[in-house]
């Protein structure tokens, strides 16, 4: 069993069966639709890593439009276009418009086969990449509480020492004056224990 | 993929040290092999040592270009960290705004913000966004969006605005990536409204940038992390002179001035820190 769901869009129940087995014999899990309008339905309501459909189906759904909903309900999704070979052209438009690639009828299994596998090395890529980005987030944002925390700390204890040599260094105040301030410093700002003697 | 020898490996890392202040750690040989290996299939270069000395002596620059482009790092997103795009809606700007505004009505307020490391643009546009939405009467205001890198590459994708859907997807809210951005395929570019506003130059931070004037809020975050800690030293005094008395820098989330630049007080607003002039 394959970790990919794959929905094949065809007007042809003879491609749509053919299809069907065959990917499910690869250990892929199939979903059916039989023109576009199926395929509009079925996309909030299954989770799809791959569309399969040609590119000219009857009704004003046609695979271009199966295109642009898929990618619009999930970007992720990746779309291959079955085209017969005078419709190439549009087929390459479509890759402009964001499908992952296309197959000429009659469709080469093998070829077929060898596109699925390296879109699911792509998409387990991806979601590594994604996990690995948000471990890097969270590790982030934790590193950024305690250094920000670290920095506005040691700003205050700079600042705090500069008080207290500006305390010591005042030649005109008697000695006990001064340990006095010293020590109101250190114990106001930074919670300090200051044992007496 | 050809191996570097660890003699190559002094003279490269000391190489790109002197061409970007970008600090590689030496015991990462892989490192250098994977990001110079297309330069170097490229031009199919037999060691590390002919590309060094072919980048080094051609007249151009156009290699020394792509090992800059190469070593890079480019890594970041729209409204990074949240944080400073918070501070500078609800603090920065509108204390700005306050300060700048002249007494005649007559006159504008002028306002520069320089997103010092600005990658592919990210940064930049995400600052031009919160503008856009906190400045109803543009036109009030002379505001100077700046931003400036050192690899060809980044700025050149900069300026054109124009990202692919996973650098969309990180980052950017959904409604305002419908606002500001234009669909095509699998690639957004900002609209002419954002991409108005900002300006994207080359620079490299490690060379002498006076000449840009001062600025009212800089942004350095992120690059100063591949600096040796002298190179953060200067990078920081440097800075302190383009910032306007009152302005405001703000560095990356994980980075800190302690040890490195004493001009600078940090200053806690709400999830971020700011720094001010002393
Ligand atoms: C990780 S990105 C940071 C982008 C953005 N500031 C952020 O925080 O998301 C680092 C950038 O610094 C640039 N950089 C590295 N050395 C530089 C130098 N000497 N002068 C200017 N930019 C440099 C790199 O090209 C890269 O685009």
């Amino acid at each position: 069993m394959r970790n990919m769901t794959i929905l094949v869009v065809d007007d042809d129940p003879v491609i749509r069966r053919m299809l069907e087995k065959r990917l499910e014999k690869e250990g892929y899990e199939v979903l059916i639709a039989e023109d576009g309008y199926q395929a509009k339905k079925i996309f909030p309501q299954q989770h799809i890593d791959v569309v399969l459909t040609d590119l000219i189906m009857p009704g004003s759904i046609g695979g271009i439009e199966v295109l642009d909903i898929a990618k619009k309900i999930n970007p992720t999704i990746e779309v291959i276009l079955i085209t017969a070979h005078s419709s190439v052209d549009t087929a390459v438009e479509a890759m402009k418009k964001g499908a992952a690639d296309y197959l000429e009828k009659p469709i080469n299994f093998d070829e077929l086969f060898l596109r699925l596998e390296k879109i699911a090395n792509l998409q387990s890529i991806m979601r590594n990449a994604m996990d690995l980005s948000q471990a890097m987030d969270t590790t982030e944002s934790a590193a950024a509480v305690t250094i920000q925390n670290l920095e506005i700390r040691n700003a205050e204890l700079q600042g705090r020492l500069n008080a207290i040599e500006t305390i010591l260094r005042d030649k005109q105040s008697p000695p006990y004056d001064q340990v006095d301030k010293v020590l109101d410093l250190l114990a106001a700002e930074n919670n300090i224990i200051i044992y007496p003697q | 993929m050809l191996k570097i020898s660890p003699d190559e490996l002094k003279l490269v890392a000391q190489y790109i040290h002197d061409i970007s202040g970008i600090y590689l750690d030496q015991s990462k040989s892989y490192l250098f092999e994977t990001r110079l290996s297309s330069i170097v299939s490229e031009y199919d270069f037999k060691s590390f040592k002919e590309l060094y000395q072919k980048a080094k002596t051609e007249s151009d620059k156009i290699i020394e270009r792509k090992i800059i482009d190469a070593i890079s790092t480019n890594e970041t997103l729209f409204y990074r960290d949240k944080g400073p795009f918070e501070l500078l809606q609800h603090k920065l700007l509108p204390e700005l705004i306050d300060a700048r505004t002249p007494g005649s009505p007559a006159l504008k307020t002028n306002i520069k913000i320089w997103s010092a490391a600005s990658s592919t643009g990210q940064e930049l546009y995400s600052i031009a966004i919160t503008l856009k939405e906190l400045l109803p009467d543009f036109s009030r205001y002379t505001i100077k969006l700046l931003g400036t890198d050192i690899s060809d590459g980044a700025v050149a994708q900069a300026s054109r605005g124009k990202y692919n859907k996973f650098e969309m997807e990180r980052g950017l809210p959904g409604d305002k990536l419908q606002r500001y951005f234009t669909m095509f395929g699998d690639s957004w570019t900002i609209k002419d409204e954002i991409r108005a506003m900002v300006q994207f130059r080359k620079l490299n931070l490690m060379l002498p940038f006076a000449d840009l004037g001062k600025f009212d809020i800089i942004f350095c975050r992120n690059v100063a992390i591949y600096f040796t800690l002298p190179d953060r030293q200067k990078l920081f005094n440097k800075i302190a002179d383009s910032l306007a008395d009152d302005g405001y820098l703000i560095i990356g989330s994980t980075e800190s001035l302690t040890g490195i630049c004493p001009l600078f007080v940090p200053k806690r607003y709400l999830r971020s820190i700011f720094y001010q002039k002393k």
